[in-house]
């Protein structure tokens, strides 16, 4: 115990611990609508996708600003990039015979082959300050500061609470995208607004995380949440909760580790918590399901034994 | 050969090799398999790695391609639980691999050198930099070599099970009806796109590959409907993109990977806006279904 408390009294793991956490929350609960829409690939493309608009939004905040690491202009750069992603992959779809999974693999291969495209020119460019802009690649905890927590919290804020105005719509379209248009809300507007949230619940992420590995956050909470209930408000806390409880693990077990990158512990975390969901969730589980079975199957012979069969 | 000649002649055999069963993966709807097997690939090099001690060995391409397919098998027993809603198996199980792979790569035990950018965004021109000598004469680099043979060997699959992968991607329950085995053909394809990916990272990267195997056959997708056409209209965008993706990279200064990559998703975007134009401007039949 003193170890921790001892940790917890350090400037920058209090830093990254809430940062990480305010991420692993927020991801997760919005996580749950993209899982909902059994589209939770999307999550990487826009992950992917993000590149090209912070190496856009660097090169503009630097010719304007004067200073490219302005995390505001960065992650907006990221939500517009992931956003045209997005649009981009389902035109395709709408106008061409390619199927979903087609057309966010070409999506992907785009936002990203012209990211790490800019990526280059900033690196042979005159830009100055052009370091730490990798660790969007990849990712850093440590690499938080104050500055990006606070933007980090801000967005977190706005997108949580453009889920609680959204609530009732959200769900409707989540569950039941005919009756939602019935009941008069446009899904031309319902579903842009959707994905706004996945785009948030990824791009706030990104620079502890890396954008390889924000998959995880979307997927991974809502994934374990919807093994232990059925109504959607319980799945979202739950997811939620699930998402910042491996957070703060991974947090504290990298740093007490010493060099053992953030991300992959706090996915690894993840990975387990979706496991032990699976396996041991009441009724829906694997364990319950096969035990079920047993006792069925027992009690059938025994009907069978007592019929003389 | 030059230097130059031998990375470009490179690039195109990869981007090849890549393309072909790309057109299979495309048709499965299995095209984001490809994103998840390339990153998922990574611990199996590094654990090859530390075995072949040298980065184009055949046994760290084995073992990596084995890793690949954990993916595949994984993703399908997730699905089966009926737990699972949609393509969320595929984003649970590579993660979980690519983190743990990371970890490794962290750890730096023994004295394995791997530096994460070469694995994760490639470098042909490291790639190009160990020369094949035959007799003193330069036979270009060693590398082109192994992708030739994953070439080959990929050419010579779609060749000896042609119909057997056409009925399977078109129509997989009456290949069953048939008495097909479908699943035996399924892993053994799987393996081979697992095995490309891997050879190709020096290329594209892991995380490019989706780039190279999918763009160039959605893009022939656009166009054509007929398998045989399909798989000959991607070799050539294959080529076209991979030359162009080079020439613009050398021209620039800028990484090869990233720039065939976006090359590639630039010729889709040409193609897609130039037949949604066609089809536009091309007058209408007297009436329209739907």
């Amino acid at each position: 115990m003193e170890p921790l408390l001892e940790l917890l009294s350090d400037h920058t793991v209090r830093t990254v611990l809430t940062g990480s956490t305010i991420i692993g929350f927020v991801s997760g609960a919005l996580g749950a609508f993209a899982y909902l829409r059994r589209q939770s690939m999307m999550g990487d493309v826009v992950s992917h996708a993000a590149l090209l608009g912070i190496a856009a939004a660097f090169i503009v905040a630097s010719l304007t600003l004067g200073s490219g690491h302005h995390t505001l202009a960065l992650l907006l750069g990221a939500s517009l990039a992931g956003v045209l992603s997005i649009l981009f992959a389902n035109l395709v779809v709408r106008h061409s015979r390619i199927t979903m999974d087609g057309a966010m693999a070409v999506s992907l291969a785009l936002f990203f082959g012209g990211g790490l495209t800019l990526m280059r020119i900033i690196q042979t460019g005159p830009f100055t300050q052009r370091a730490g802009l990798d660790t969007y690649i990849f990712g850093r905890a440590a690499a938080i500061t104050r500055a990006d927590l606070q933007v980090i919290a801000v967005f977190a804020a706005v997108a949580l609470v453009f889920l609680v105005l959204n609530w009732k719509v959200f769900k409707l379209y989540s569950f039941d995208t005919v009756l939602s248009e019935l009941v008069g809300y446009r899904a031309r507007l319902v579903e842009p607004l959707l994905q706004a949230t996945i785009v948030l619940a990824v791009v706030i992420g990104l620079k502890v995380v890396g954008l390889i590995l924000m998959i995880a956050f979307v997927v991974a909470p809502a994934s374990a949440a919807r093994q232990w209930t059925r109504s959607l408000g319980a799945m979202v806390l739950l997811s939620g909760t699930f998402g910042a409880l491996a957070s703060i693990a991974g947090t504290l077990v990298s740093v007490l580790a010493g060099d053992v990158p953030t991300g992959p512990v706090i996915v690894l975390a993840l990975t387990a918590i979706v496991a032990v969901s699976l396996l041991f969730a009441p009724h829906r589980g694997l364990v319950a399901r096969a035990l079920r079975r047993r006792r069925q199957r027992s009690e059938l012979v025994r009907e069978a034994h007592a019929r003389g069969a | 050969m030059s230097f130059l000649l031998g990375v470009a002649l490179l690039a195109v055999v990869t981007a090849l090799a890549c393309a072909i069963p790309g057109v299979y993966l495309l048709l499965r709807r299995d095209a984001m398999m490809t994103e998840a097997v390339s990153h998922a690939v990574l611990p199996g090099i590094v654990v090859g790695l530390l075995i072949a001690g040298d980065l184009d060995s055949p046994l760290l391409i084995l073992a990596a391609a084995l890793t690949g397919l954990l993916v595949v098998i994984g993703t399908e027993y997730l699905h089966n639980t009926g737990l699972l809603e949609g393509d969320a198996p595929l984003g649970l199980i590579f993660p979980a691999l690519f983190s743990i792979g990371i970890i490794l790569v962290s750890q730096r035990f023994s004295n394995v050198h791997l530096d994460e950018h070469v694995v994760l965004v490639g470098d042909l021109n490291l790639a190009a930099f160990i020369h094949l000598e035959l007799a003193g004469l330069s036979l270009g680099p060693r590398y082109l070599y192994v992708m030739l043979a994953i070439l080959l060997v990929n050419l010579a699959f779609i060749w000896r099970f042609y119909k057997e992968l056409e009925l399977t991607t078109f129509d997989p329950t009456l290949a069953e009806l048939l008495g097909f085995r479908v699943r035996p053909l399924h892993y053994a394809f799987m393996f081979l796109v697992s095995v490309t990916i891997t050879a190709a990272f020096y290329a594209a990267g892991s995380i490019l590959s989706v780039a190279l195997m999918i763009v160039p056959a959605a893009t022939a997708r656009l166009v054509t409907k007929r398998l045989v056409h399909l798989l000959a209209l991607t070799a050539v965008i294959a080529v076209l993109g991979a030359v162009a993706g080079f020439a613009a990279a050398y021209a620039l200064d800028a990484a090869t990977s990233g720039m065939m990559a976006f090359s590639f998703g630039l010729i889709f975007v040409l193609v897609f806006a130039g037949e949604r134009a066609w089809a536009a401007l091309r007058p209408r039949r007297a009436s329209r279904v739907g």
